[in-house]
């Protein structure tokens, strides 16, 4: 079977080729060597036996020539996995002979090839598409598109993490370039490649590995580091355990995919096209934004003369250069009907009047219609500066969320199309829980709220506090990982 | 509004006569001048608030005698990450100024004469305007705003609507630093309020109304991301790089300090350069909210060491002295207010009061000062009791 948006890949390190692509890498022993053949063994696969799991993602051809024997030898492998429901994807990278790759993949029944670089037309089997965030052909017609760069999500070690009483930590996370994937691909799956850091993840660094494209809809291709898949073959109960908590968050999502259909909600959209030079300022936007809790949603410039713009009061149009005539006049519309419009310095003939505004700000104020144009002042501004004046111009007044007590938390709001439905994704980049339980402040309280997390055993009903000035609290349990408020009108 | 009270009065209605000291012992003792204060009991911000505070400012000889006329500043304390609560105690119960006091002392200043007030703070990290700080804590800023006639707001972390900063020079010649460059609004104001919170600090015990002026400090200047030449235009980062640690210099354009061999101790250095900066800009009115608050430090950084806890002790102080209000508040605390390094509160770091006292600010020996108002053996909330009971109650689970 093809593999889909329903498929839950798993790198699957075995074989001759791997063991050529990895005996010159730092850490290279002849142990890595042997569990690289030991995963060849059909045997292994009962790993995955009764988890999510269901692809496995295995090096087919890098064009050296251990090719040909890696083939041959994940043989009795793909074999037993397909007898045993498995589907196999097999990666075709470096100078290989993608046409011979291809056949061979075919022949030895191969779901797919996740394959560098343009696909080929008439492949014969299914190709996906795989690069680097900043240059994926958002539009290849794959119905899964690889992203082969994304981040080991957490705290980074080399970053000054607390810094004092005052400080939040950075977090490194694949929220951004996801959002954006799905504005920009809607209804394609992603999957996206990230192997553990050099100092063994502890599970919940898995856990967290997991739910983090998982929020986003995606698919973190799970990459196992060595010392674990060598204790995962010898059956040592500390791996065992940590597998399982992989598993088990894997398993958490598909069990609450319902959400997935849900839309980015926010008071704010971001619209680019997130190509060439407008990527860096888009996808740093978008990856500041949760920084400062800033619900918002992101908005593809192709799509966005003809999106609902229905309950923005802000919109941040990013790119250099203007936009095309219509959506010119859909934002201006947009403006004078009362929002707010942010664009770049680069913005021809910004309309509407001077208006005063504070001096620091990046942002020169216009007065447009019942609203506001703000033109960039600088052509390189810094982006964290950018959206924090964004913030601050759009106001707090109107915050549909705010969340407390989560320093290294991240949340991202979604709602049902129809409405009646949303759920607030909360996702630990610390990996371990706060002394304090999260703090949220809804500005509409909803007729329930309840917390699940793989962390709970059972769902959490949530009570709203409701606050003199309006709005209402949400304290929730304290979470290590991952847990998601679904709220109900 | 009641008429003075004479020294003698107001020492007899707060019981202190009895505990003068003999006058001979007073000889040695350090020159400053002495003070009002004034305690108040108020359990809650609800309607014994604004009594409270007017009965207060009466005690100490009325409002209008300070501000009729003029135009005020009135300093609030919005410190640290906002974000960042104590479990799910609102800010405005904990660590910072609660709007509730923040308006009812606007409100009995325009009720006084006050021509103008404005609102100051620099609150951490962020150029954003007050009324936005507010707003996101779900505060209504437009209460304090409509308290009196000619409020307004400055976030005096940068330059602000100032064309320029303004600079303080510290009698003497300072302690760490010379002089101190301030947002504008520090220089406008005919009388500057430290409305302070009761509270622990981690690094220098305390923090009341002296350590609130620490916060009027632009970060354009002495913050983290602050210019190397000049000040940055916009705020970045905390004060303690240059501050508590000495890891940078001040922008070269405000006065540098004054000898690089100092101490690069936080205990060492926040007292000496809140006491400076208290001579540099002077306090005319010390108020401190110590209705709501927490014990510990002085935002969300507890530790098993120091736990904290949000507590109620429904006390009100104000004088005339930031110094001398401050010993009150840290009497009321349940401090010693002569102790010094080595001992609670100060167990890491010099006394401020101390210094605020060497350098001439007022005094803290309790007695040489006029306290009217509820007796502090009446309103005393031991901080280190609360500590306690939450070590042993740690221990315990």
């Amino acid at each position: 079977m093809a593999p889909s948006t329903e498929s839950i890949p798993m790198r699957w390190p075995a074989g001759p080729l791997e063991i050529a692509l990895r005996k010159n890498v730092k850490g290279f022993s002849p142990e890595t060597a042997e569990l690289l053949r030991a995963w060849l063994d059909p045997a292994s696969l009962a790993l995955v036996q009764g988890t999510p799991v269901n692809c496995l993602v295995v090096s087919w051809a890098s064009g050296l020539p251990e090719d040909a024997a890696q083939q041959q030898a994940l043989k009795p492998l793909i074999d037993k996995g397909r007898q045993a429901g498995l589907d196999f994807a097999g990666i075709v990278e470096g100078k290989a002979d993608r046409q011979a790759a291809i056949a061979a993949a075919q022949s030895a029944g191969l779901a797919a090839v996740v394959m560098d670089g343009d696909p080929p037309a008439n492949a014969g089997i299914p190709v996906i598409p795989r690069c680097e965030r900043a240059h994926l052909a958002w539009t290849a017609n794959s119905p899964l598109l690889g992203i082969s760069d994304g981040k080991w999500p957490g705290i980074p070690q080399d970053i000054n993490q607390a810094g004092g009483p005052t400080n939040l930590p950075w977090v490194d996370s694949n929220g951004a370039v996801l959002q954006i994937a799905r504005a920009l691909a809607p209804g394609k799956g992603v999957w996206i490649e990230f192997d553990p850091p050099p100092q063994a993840p502890s599970a919940e660094g898995y856990m967290l590995a997991v739910a983090d494209p998982a929020s986003y809809g995606a698919r973190w291709v799970i990459s196992l580091d060595d010392a674990l898949r060598g204790d995962l073959t010898a059956k040592k109960q500390p791996a065992l355990d940590t597998w399982n908590k992989v598993a088990g968050m894997a398993a958490f999502f598909e069990q609450h995919k319902q959400a997935r259909n849900y839309e980015a909600a926010g008071l704010l959209a971001v619209i680019s096209d997130f190509a060439g030079p407008n990527w860096f300022p888009g996808e740093e936007a978008v990856n500041l934004l949760p920084r400062l809790r800033e619900p918002f949603r992101v908005i593809a410039r192709s799509r966005a003369a003809a999106a609902s713009f229905d309950g923005l009061r802000a919109i941040y149009y990013v790119d250099q250069e203007p936009p095309e005539a219509q959506l010119r006049e859909k934002l201006i519309a947009f403006a004078k009907g009362g929002g707010t419009l942010f664009v770049p310095s680069k913005w021809p003939n910004p309309e509407g009047e001077p208006a005063p505004a504070e001096p620091y700000l990046l942002f020169s104020m216009r007065a447009l219609g019942k609203g506001r144009l703000a033109v960039g002042k600088e052509d390189h501004p810094n982006t964290y500066d950018t959206v924090a004046d964004i913030q601050n111009i759009v106001s707090h007044r109107n915050d549909l969320l705010r969340l407390y007590n989560a320093a290294s938390m991240n949340f991202f709001y979604e709602a049902s199309a129809q409405g009646g439905r949303g759920v607030i994704h909360l996702l630990n980049y610390s990996r371990r829980p706060a002394s304090d339980g999260p703090l949220f402040y809804v500005k509409e309280p909803q007729k329930s709220a309840r917390l699940v997390s793989p962390e709970l055993a059972s769902p959490a009903e949530l009570q709203w506090a409701p606050q003199e000035a309006g709005g209402a609290e949400l304290a929730l349990p304290r979470i290590s990982v991952y847990g998601a408020v679904e709220l109900e009108s | 509004m009641k008429r003075d009270l004479t020294r003698r009065e107001m020492l007899v209605a707060s019981g202190a006569l009895l505990a003068l000291p003999a006058l001979p012992a007073w000889s040695a003792a350090p020159t400053g001048p002495t003070a009002r204060v004034a305690v108040a009991k108020c359990k809650t911000y609800g309607p014994e608030l604004l009594p409270a505070l007017e009965t207060m400012f009466d005690q100490m000889g009325g409002l209008d005698r300070l501000v009729k006329g003029k135009t005020v500043a009135v300093k609030i304390n919005l410190i640290g990450v906002r974000w960042q609560r104590l479990g799910t105690a609102r800010m405005e119960d904990t660590f910072w100024t609660n709007p509730r006091v923040i308006a009812g002392v606007v409100h009995l200043m325009g009720k006084a004469g006050a021509r103008r007030i404005r609102v100051v703070e620099g609150p951490w990290s962020t150029p954003e305007t007050l009324e936005e700080v507010m707003l996101s804590m779900n505060w209504q800023p437009q209460d304090i705003l409509s308290a009196a006639d000619n409020v307004e707001f400055e976030n005096t972390n940068y330059l602000g609507r100032g064309k320029k900063y303004s600079r303080f020079m510290v009698p003497g010649g300072g302690l760490i630093y010379p002089g101190y460059d301030l947002n504008h609004s520090y220089e406008d104001c005919d009388v500057f309020v430290s409305l302070a919170k009761l509270k622990e600090h981690a690094a220098t015990g305390v923090t009341l109304s002296m350590k609130n002026v620490y916060g009027a400090t632009p970060i354009t200047i002495y913050g983290e991301g602050a210019g190397v030449d000049e000040p940055s235009i916009r705020p970045h980062g905390g004060r303690g790089g240059t501050f508590h640690f000495a890891r940078r210099m001040p922008s070269k354009s405000a006065p540098q300090q004054k000898d690089m061999s100092l101490p690069k101790d936080a205990g060492y250095r926040i007292p000496r350069i809140v006491a400076e900066l208290c001579t540099a800009r002077p306090v005319h009115l010390a108020i401190i909210d110590g209705v709501k608050t927490a014990t510990g430090a002085e935002t969300n950084y507890g530790s098993p060491n120091r736990p904290q806890a949000a507590v109620n002790p429904g006390v009100l102080i104000a004088g005339t002295n930031c110094v001398a209000t401050d010993a009150v508040a840290m009497a009321v605390m349940g401090f010693d207010p002569m102790a010094d390094r080595g001992t609670a509160p100060f167990a890491n770091s010099d006394s401020m009061v101390r210094l605020g006292e060497d350098l001439g600010i007022g005094l803290r020996d309790l007695s040489r000062n006029e306290i009217a108002g509820a007796p502090i053996s009446e309103v005393v909330f031991s901080y280190s009791a609360v500590r306690d009971r939450l070590l042993a109650a740690a221990k315990k689970s």
